[in-house]
């Protein structure tokens, strides 16, 4: 059992998450995984020693608030738009320039 | 065998949070894929790891939980039993090479010490990072209000 391995296959899950979902929520769920893959890897390789689980805790309080940003700015976009596509968000923000300009 | 099942269950549980179509399911497996961690560090040895792990996963999903409520859009067309059947059996073969390969030897990082004095010794960091963290939150609000204001 290699916990190396079973980490790129994490980071490798998330970042084919981050290229292809279209969703806003799956894209945030991704880098969700990218930071498990991340921790993972420093924790397996780490124990048992207090440095490691120290530096994870800072890790994990960094994670979290970068989470609860991106999903405030998530929620603002969405309302914004009116939707949680990444496609339909972009075509409308394209609309919007357009008619901005025209006018 | 206890980390080989762990380990198939965190890849599946992963993969099913990305690729199901309603967004209520994939928090669900993203709750697994928390559980799965926590329980990989807590057999590991790493206790508070698990602990900080388990806490800050239940924040997560209780906000994504919201969140997926009011963003998420139902997809018309129901999950068939073929697609989430096929997303296990891809994940169960994502997990093959992580119990059979091996790449690194299991090594410590540094001296061992207990989790107390490596808080304190790491408390300058750790005002570093939340100062950064508070800077970056204060710079997004800034921009926010400054686009805001411009239109």
């Amino acid at each position: 059992m290699d916990f190396t391995i079973l980490s790129i296959i994490m980071l490798a899950i998330g970042i084919y998450g981050l290229l292809t979902n279209r969703q806003l929520l799956k894209v945030f769920i991704s880098i969700e995984m990218i930071a498990i893959a991340a921790t993972l890897n420093f924790v397996m390789l780490a124990t048992p020693n207090g440095l490691s689980e120290a530096l994870m805790i800072l890790a994990f309080s960094v994670d979290t608030a970068v989470s609860a940003v991106i999903l405030a700015l998530l929620v603002i976009v969405s309302k914004r738009y009116g939707t949680g596509d990444l496609s339909k968000i972009i075509s409308k923000q394209e609309n919007e320039e357009s008619e901005d300009e025209a006018q | 065998m206890i980390f080989e099942i762990l380990a198939i269950g965190l890849i599946v549980s992963s993969i099913l949070a990305l690729f199901l179509d309603e967004v209520v399911y994939s928090v669900a497996a993203l709750s697994g894929t928390f559980l799965f961690t926590a329980l990989l560090y807590y057999l590991n040895g790493a206790v508070y790891a698990a602990i900080f792990q388990f806490v800050v996963g239940i924040g997560t999903l209780a906000a994504l939980f919201l969140s997926g409520e009011m963003l998420g859009e139902k997809s018309p067309k129901k999950a068939s039993p073929a697609k989430t059947s096929g997303l296990i059996g891809a994940g169960i073969l994502l997990s093959l090479p992580a119990i059979f390969l091996s790449v690194s030897d299991q090594t410590t990082i540094g001296p061992d010490i207990q989790i107390g004095e490596a808080l304190w010794s790491l408390r300058g960091l750790d005002v570093l990072l939340q100062a950064i963290v508070i800077l970056t939150t204060a710079l997004g609000i800034g921009i926010v209000l400054y686009e805001r204001r411009k239109k």
